[in-house]
């Protein structure tokens, strides 16, 4: 970098600094006004922004890492619930015959929704071994469009399989854990809602502990800030693409399983957080996965605090204006895009 | 022994024969100085050499062991360590997590629990004048070169390929990498190095080879090519005065 341009974009950071902890702030602020006031909401903002979080952080690293715009991440959502419904339905079954059985009662929902994130996983390293390792042999040309169009295409294909394999029909449960709510500051939380919370807040920790602590986590931020450095470094880029698509898919599949009691699985299942997930990334600045966690939140307030106070039809229409007034001062993102160079290549 | 041989390298860009029919060998432990006028391929065979390039033809041979057309990484583990003309450290990283990832995956034979202190031993080996935990995105030009060293060296290489490691540097700088180098040399790791720094080629470089658009035009003990008339009008002008 030289020195003109440093003396250029050292006051811009500062002010964008500023700006987001200003929105940062406000976010803090509303969410205390609202745990006095309406504490449900800050309820309803942790639930769904941790959901939104596993979905927003596994979209921000693939497109981190192999500069990948997954329009495909909601298909693995739809994979999630697939798997989720059809491991826990039997468990279900289980239950319903042996309702004394306490163990199975708690534990049950577990195995369908490891099971998800495990499939998920596979059907992403399947992807990048069946399209993009052999896109990326024959071209590196226009890479992110193409694996825009590539993924787009991946996305309606499995739609459309699911829909003629399985049938256009909705498969759901009410819920996972057949029990009470539990009453907290005058607010009923089903144990579902709070296992959900727990499951993300879990997974999102230690996802950010395997990246910043792990010697693959190092490896992966170390590719998706210089790929051909990464190589040189003796970094083997086929192991790390394979474990960041894995990572990436089954993050999103664990989420379509999670929230089978509240999306249940239907071919166009996926479209609904593919879009949020996106906001949350534009919002947060393409290819930052911290960022992308913290953004989930916000974009999980700005739903609830709409839903809340305007109505349930504007749920997508009002955060989504937000989102473009936020990217209006702040082109990059609310944080930053810690990834360079994207579009030279 | 020779450590690295290639004979007949060449790589071409489109219709533009960057490096043409180039062939020589360095020999285990010796300093070896690339040199010739901006353009003449001389990072292009490296990269040639460290797999970041592949050539068009030719062999490039590690211990006798043919790497020809090897991936990056791969050569990297095999103990071929490169540093870069603008260096490129992960700038959103620390300098210690930089040179760990050198070190962890670099060296196929470190054990886990060695990688933290290699790369600790290294930065320190290298000089290195700020703490471990600044962001390389806030590093200078010469901090960035024995940072670009250091990682290099994590990864334990036996051959190192340098490119134009002092360009930029002060007077006083020059010094400090010279008296490194000598030392990387002294705990018995070969050095290629392209350089333009013509005082710290004389010193340093056992042999030179001078490369002029693409083709080797001259090879030999480092006295005798800065004496060769063709190197002269090449590379150095008619008029340059060693």
């Amino acid at each position: 970098m030289t020195t003109a341009t440093n003396l250029r974009t050292v006051p811009l950071v500062r002010r964008y600094l500023t700006f987001t902890w200003l929105v940062l702030g406000l976010a803090v602020l509303i969410m205390i006004v609202a745990a006095i006031a309406q504490p449900s909401i800050v309820v309803d903002t942790l639930v769904t922004g941790g959901m939104w979080a596993l979905l927003a952080g596994g979209l921000a690293l693939i497109f981190g890492v192999m500069n990948i715009p997954n329009f495909a991440h909601g298909e693995l959502f739809l994979i999630g619930s697939l798997v989720g419904f059809t491991v826990f339905s039997p468990i279900q079954d289980a239950i319903l015959e042996n309702p004394d059985a306490a163990l199975l009662k708690v534990v049950g929902p577990f195995p369908g929704m490891i099971a998800a994130a495990l499939v998920g996983a596979a059907v992403g390293v399947g992807l990048e071994v069946l399209l993009f390792r052999p896109l990326r042999k024959r071209s590196r040309d226009q890479w992110v469009m193409n694996t825009f169009l590539l993924t787009a295409g991946v996305s309606v294909l499995l739609v459309n399989m699911d829909r003629l394999v399985i049938g256009n029909d909705f498969r759901g449960i009410t819920r996972y854990w057949d029990v009470p709510p539990i009453r907290l500051l005058d607010v009923s939380i089903s144990v579902d809602r709070a296992m959900v919370f727990i499951i993300a807040l879990i997974t999102i920790a230690l996802f950010s502990l395997f990246l910043q602590r792990t010697r693959v986590g190092r490896a992966m931020r170390a590719v998706a800030q210089d790929e051909a450095g990464a190589q040189m470094a003796g970094i083997d880029l086929k192991r790390i693409f394979m474990l960041t698509i894995g990572l990436s898919s089954g993050l999103a599949s664990l989420a379509g399983a999670a929230l089978l009691f509240m999306f249940p699985s239907y071919p166009d299942v996926g479209l609904q957080p593919l879009y949020l997930a996106w906001y949350v990334v534009i919002l947060a600045g393409l290819g930052n996965v911290q960022g992308a966690i913290a953004g989930a939140f916000i974009v999980s307030l700005l739903q609830t605090l709409t839903v809340f106070y305007v109505g349930v039809g504007w749920v997508d229409v009002l955060p989504t204006g937000f989102i473009i007034l936020i990217l209006l001062f702040k082109p990059s993102g609310l944080f930053g895009s810690a990834v360079k160079g994207i579009w030279e290549q | 022994m020779a450590i690295l041989e290639i004979s007949g390298v060449t790589k071409r860009f489109g219709g533009l024969t960057a490096v043409d029919n180039v062939t020589f060998s360095v020999e285990a432990n010796e300093i070896f100085g690339l040199i010739g006028p901006n353009g003449a391929g001389k990072t292009t065979l490296l990269s040639c050499l460290a797999g970041d390039l592949r050539p068009n033809g030719g062999t490039v041979r590690l211990d006798g062991r043919d790497t020809t057309g090897l991936p990056a990484d791969r050569m990297c583990r095999l103990g071929v360590g490169r540093t870069f003309q603008i260096p490129r450290p992960f700038p959103h990283m620390s300098v210690f997590d930089n040179v760990v990832v050198a070190a962890a995956f670099g060296d196929p034979k470190i054990q886990r629990d060695q990688v933290a202190r290699r790369a600790l031993d290294m930065i320190e080996y290298v000089e290195f004048p700020r703490p471990v935990t600044t962001l390389a995105s806030h590093l200078n030009a010469a901090q960035l070169k024995r940072l670009d060293l250091a990682r290099a060296l994590a990864s334990g290489p036996r051959l190192l390929l340098l490119d134009e490691l002092a360009a930029g540097l002060t007077p006083g700088e020059l010094t400090s990498i010279a008296t490194l180098l000598r030392r990387i040399r002294g705990d018995g790791v070969t050095i290629v190095m392209v350089e333009h720094v013509m005082r710290l080629i004389m010193e340093l470089c056992d042999r030179l080879s001078v490369l002029h658009y693409g083709e080797l035009i001259a090879h030999g003990d480092a006295a005798t090519v800065a004496r060769d008339d063709l190197v002269r009008e090449a590379y150095l002008g008619q008029s340059y005065i060693l």
